[in-house]
């Protein structure tokens, strides 16, 4: 009950801080903390949760950000028409990643991730139909209410909260239903689940789908903040490993550890970013690495976990 | 005689390459027997039990259980079937508490979680760690792993229990609570066969014991029977220690 109400109010301090801030920059930051926060979660499900972790992510992410931008190229309508394509493609490339290798123990997973999304970001920076090297860009001027195309950030950072809550919230069911207690049991061991009649391949690949899906969404969302996508941007490497560290660091298979690692990460990126200027890229790759190094050697249970064993010790 | 056995396996074979680990072997179980399966180390026993559990696929042979053929189905497919087992190296999920164990468990025949739940803590109660339900699974010691691992196989609610050692590396009183354990298993009307090192075990539980040596069956019956068969003796001490005990 008072932990409840410690959400709530933490929950109304969260949404209501941008518009105190009433500064453009930070309230970007905001949203971009948002943004990142739906990919780190979307991720943490067949990342955290099944212990499945992808280091190939970006090709989600990617398929919902050149799929808004494309459906807006071909048709003029509206980006975010393209959003519910992108989450087709992603549920494709989903069962294309994980029907073969999800039969294998061991890492096959994850390098398989990797490869197929290295592959197609080259093919996509080199095909003029989405752009080659030049990408694609939105509507130049928001033509009606439906393009979601804003001056301020603010609105970006509501729609993103309210999509971040949806994920959430579906999450905490998962957790708590059988489905929550068979991806735990697939993280420890697929040996003993198996034996306890989880079928392990059915769930690895309904996470993976719910993920590939959610993470198709924030590709969508960032097309259409954004206005602009290319290869780099949304199908670069960085791109899958920001999710992997933002969970991480946060806690992985923890409801809010993503939120809370990307609460941490992003300000700290979009400063030295804002700092540096372009030369800042190459600082993101150190504090990445810096970050992989505290996180392996000291809390592999990331800082959620921190927090618990904190409270358990006082109790 | 009973009809139809519960399980029935027939001319198993497990070739690891050219290495037969198991050649041959046959066995069938009635509903309600306590079976065990002895044999010395490498004797095969362990692979059998794996092709029983689903977690080998024989190279040969035919397992029908309750009617129906399992011998190529996946090892979750035998846990639906009503087959239940414990490892011989326990593998509890170390971040669970005990109850969440056994609620992975539960969950195989209950959809709903306070339905799981309510099942998860009868079998804690059965098994004596109603006291520990809270507890994180990687904190227990070797004997509540082996517990925790039954409570979980039995939340299945399996009419076969196939026990893996599950008594080895345990004290002599812990073993004794451990034959406990299983005899009140036994009273639910399950069905078990057990793999076991420790001789005292087999002659207080089974009522038939099959040894198993070089992959194959080289005796079957009661257990204090077994024990006398020269060959057994052979297998397990070597010839030269049969010529030695072996009247004049």
């Amino acid at each position: 009950m008072s932990r409840r109400f410690t959400a709530l109010v933490v929950v109304a301090v969260l949404l209501a801080a941008p518009l105190l801030l009433g500064n453009a920059f930070l309230q970007r930051v905001a949203a971009l903390v948002m943004l990142a926060a739906i990919s780190a979660s979307a991720w943490n499900l067949i990342g955290g949760y099944a212990g499945q972790v992808s280091i190939g992510h970006a090709v989600f992410f990617g398929a919902g950000a050149y799929s808004a931008l494309l459906v807006y190229k071909l048709t003029d309508w509206p980006p975010i028409a393209g959003a519910p394509v992108g989450v087709a493609v992603s549920l494709l490339l989903a069962c294309v990643i994980g029907l073969p290798t999800f039969r294998l123990r061991g890492h096959y997973f994850s390098m398989a991730t990797i490869a197929v999304a290295e592959l197609i970001r080259i093919v996509v920076s080199n095909w003029q139909f989405v752009g080659a090297a030049v990408g694609l860009m939105g509507p130049a001027v928001p033509r009606s209410l439906a393009d979601l195309s804003f001056l301020s950030p603010l609105p970006y950072f509501y729609l993103f909260a309210a999509v971040l809550a949806v994920l959430l919230f579906l999450t905490w069911q998962m957790q708590r239903s059988r489905m929550g207690f068979y991806l735990g049991a697939i993280r420890a061991g697929e040996r003993a689940a198996l034996s306890l009649g989880v079928p392990v391949l059915r769930y690895k690949l309904l996470a993976l789908l719910l993920s590939a899906g959610f993470t198709a969404l924030a590709g969508s969302l960032y097309a259409v903040m954004v206005g602009f996508v290319d290869a780099e941007s949304a199908l670069g490497i960085l791109i899958s490993v920001q999710m992997v560290i933002i969970a991480a660091l946060g806690g992985a298979g923890t409801l809010f550890g993503p939120l809370l690692g990307a609460a941490i990460l992003i300000p700290l990126q979009e400063t030295t970013n804002a700092l540096f200027g372009g030369g800042g890229t190459g600082l993101t790759y150190i504090v990445y690495g810096a970050i992989i190094l505290l996180i392996a050697r000291f809390r592999p249970g990331g800082l959620l976990e921190l927090l618990h064993w904190r409270r358990r010790r006082v109790a | 005689m009973s009809p139809e056995p519960l399980l029935e396996a027939t001319g198993i074979g497990k070739a690891f390459g050219a290495f037969r680990a198991v050649d041959d072997a046959g066995l069938a179980v009635r509903e309600g027997e306590i079976v065990g399966l002895i044999g010395p180390n490498g004797a095969g026993k362990s692979t059998f039990f794996n092709c029983l559990a689903g977690d080998a696929q024989p190279t040969a042979g035919r397992i029908v259980f309750a009617g129906k053929d399992v011998t190529r189905a996946p090892a979750d497919a035998h846990a639906r079937a009503g087959i239940a087992r414990s490892f011989q190296v326990p593998v509890t999920f170390e971040d669970m508490t005990v109850l969440e164990n056994v609620m992975v468990g539960a969950f195989l025949r209950q959809s709903h979680r306070n339905d799981a739940r309510a099942r998860a803590r009868e079998m804690l109660e059965a098994t004596g760690l109603t006291r520990l339900a809270d507890t994180r699974a990687g904190s227990l010691g070797t004997p509540g792993r082996k517990r925790l691992e039954i409570a979980r196989a039995l939340a299945t609610e399996p009419r076969l229990l196939l026990l893996d050692e599950a008594l080895a590396g345990l004290t002599p009183t812990e073993v004794q609570e451990a034959i406990g354990l299983v005899r009140s298993i036994h009273a639910r009307g399950i069905t078990l066969i057990i793999v076991e090192h420790i001789m005292e075990v087999i002659l207080s539980l089974a009522e038939r014991a099959v040894v198993f040596n070089q992959g194959r069956v080289i005796a079957e019956g009661p257990p204090r029977a077994v024990v006398d068969d020269p060959a057994v003796i052979e297998a397990y001490l070597g010839r030269s220690m049969r010529r030695r005990t072996a009247p004049p």
